[in-house]
């Protein structure tokens, strides 16, 4: 069983060149229980991702605390895997290589982590690729990649940084299925920030809605659309009737932003 | 020809090879042509003639071996020391501000200054020329190398810390594979200024070597000799200068792909 208490996290970055300090993320509160799968959607500059890191333990809160499983995060570990938005792969590793790092940092022989990873190899779709480069795959390949290392460490929570938010329109959709395939037959704990409402409805169980500056959260919404879910349930009214409600929420957000900027 | 556009592999080699058939023959005719005198320069045909005698009367190429092994010794041994030293730097900021301003002040002294005091200190044996090469090359690998290992992908960093890797695993399998071909290219770069060393060190108080036969060779004006000197030393730089390149891209096919 997962649960991660997200308690009165604020960060603030301090004061610059003369500039008043930033306040990125006002006191916040979420708990996210066991096989959960949430979005956080917001516009840019909301916090999701200062959220994110200071859940990795990439990043400090100011204030308050973050716990998994009733112990405080004090910085990066194993078990919070994490799939970023720029391509991250160790280019001096194989796709094979890749997915087995945090399974050589934990000594796992060489063996038993090649079968691991080609496990997941063959999960994300990357059957023959296995000793290719990252510079010889496709943006989406990497992704996948990615995807596939943060798992095969098994990690009790998996973060994902707006990780297609740099793929096309159809590689995203792909990405997503595939995704949300994979959290359908495994059951995982899930935290997936976008900026995309789409995104965050398809994939979600509940969509943690999120305002700009200072960042803090403004709506929670269930999405209790049935699984497992097919790229078709996108067009259902039940799904339209949520973006509707999502856009509505993010307009005012995107909004304040521009009035700011 | 249009700007950034591509030449095949083939019109490279000719390229290159037409510039040194245009520089031999300016020479040629500089010299055969009398626009110069003997007594400056050597024609062509002389510094051959020089050089077959050079390596079959004089022994030169234990010259060659000698300085080869001094710029290889000293080299080896600046690289020994600099490298880790380089990755602990650019690792660790604090180890950075302790030794980043003195080893950018010894950047700047000139190794060939350092001959007479180092002759004063070992002689004028094998350590002394070792220790020229080893203070010319030391500081400059350390430096650089600090700055590569310093500007390490941070993303690169995060994503191995979220896959369960301590400081001993960030910097084996992330901080120095990541920074691995910049390395060597380093090493590329200073062991060819380490070739100039070597024949400065060699100038002064010395009994072998190229540096040797050319301060010799001065004494007797053979400017034929002294060219063939030179010459010898691009040849040994361009060749091991392709050599580190060919081992470079084998060791680092990553790079490539």
């Amino acid at each position: 069983m997962t649960t991660l208490k997200i308690e009165q996290v604020s960060r603030t970055f301090p004061a610059r060149h003369g500039n008043a300090p930033t306040r990125a993320l006002e006191p916040t509160d979420l708990t996210i229980g066991n096989n959960d799968f949430v979005t956080i959607l917001g516009p840019s500059g909301c916090g999701k991702s200062t959220l994110l890191r200071i859940v990795a333990g990439l990043d400090r809160p100011t204030g308050g605390r973050v716990t998994l499983d009733g112990r405080e995060v004090t910085g990066p570990g194993a078990d919070r895997g994490m799939v970023f938005q720029s391509y991250t792969l160790f280019p001096w590793l194989t796709v094979r290589e890749n997915i087995a790092f945090g399974l050589r940092e934990r000594g796992v022989p060489q063996a038993e982590r090649y079968k691991i990873a080609d496990a997941f190899i063959r999960q994300v779709g990357l059957s023959g690729f296995e000793n290719h480069w990252p510079k010889q795959l496709s943006g989406g390949m990497q992704q996948r990649t990615a995807i596939a290392r943060a798992l095969a460490n098994d990690p009790k929570i998996l973060l994902l940084d707006e990780p297609f938010g740099a793929l096309d329109n159809q590689t995203r959709a792909l990405m997503q299925e595939m995704l949300l395939g994979i959290w359908e037959r495994d059951q995982k704990t899930v935290l997936f920030v976008t900026h995309d409402i789409e995104e965050a409805i398809f994939l979600g169980s509940r969509v943690v809605v999120m305002s700009a500056r200072p960042g803090r959260i403004k709506a929670e919404i269930a999405v209790d659309l049935p699984h497992p879910r097919s790229y078709k349930i996108k067009t259902t009214p039940e799904f339209v009737q949520l973006k509707e409600r999502l856009v509505e929420e993010i307009r005012t957000e995107a909004l304040k932003v521009a009035e700011h900027a | 020809m249009r700007p950034l556009d591509p030449v095949t592999s083939k019109q490279r080699a000719a390229y290159g090879l037409a510039f040194f058939v245009l520089f031999v023959a300016l020479w040629s005719w500089a010299t055969f042509g009398g626009h110069v005198s003997k007594t400056f320069l050597a024609n062509p045909l002389t510094m051959v003639q020089e050089g077959v005698e050079l390596l079959s009367k004089h022994g030169f190429l234990f010259d060659i071996g000698m300085t080869i092994w001094r710029v290889l010794g000293g080299f080896v041994l600046a690289a020994i020391i600099a490298v880790p030293l380089g990755v602990l730097m650019g690792a660790y900021k604090p180890v950075e501000a302790f030794l980043e301003p003195f080893v950018s002040f010894a950047r700047y002294l000139p190794a060939s200054a350092f001959i007479p005091l180092l002759i004063l200190w070992a002689g004028i044996g094998e350590l002394q020329k070792l220790l020229v090469i080893f203070i010319g090359s030391v500081f400059q690998i350390i430096l650089m190398i600090a700055v590569t290992v310093g500007a390490t992908r941070r993303d690169l960093v995060e994503a191995a810390y979220t896959l369960g890797a301590r400081d001993r695993g960030i910097i084996r399998r992330v901080l120095l594979p990541s920074s691995a071909p910049e390395i060597a290219e380093i090493l590329r770069l200073v062991l060819g200024w380490a070739w100039t060393y070597v024949i400065v060190a060699e100038l002064i108080g010395s009994s072998s070597g190229i540096g040797h036969m050319i301060t010799d060779s001065q004494a007797l004006l053979n400017t034929g000799q002294i060219i063939f000197g030179i010459i010898v030393i691009g040849l040994i730089g361009l060749v091991s200068d392709f050599l580190f390149k060919a081992f470079n891209a084998w060791l680092f096919p990553w790079k490539l792909a």
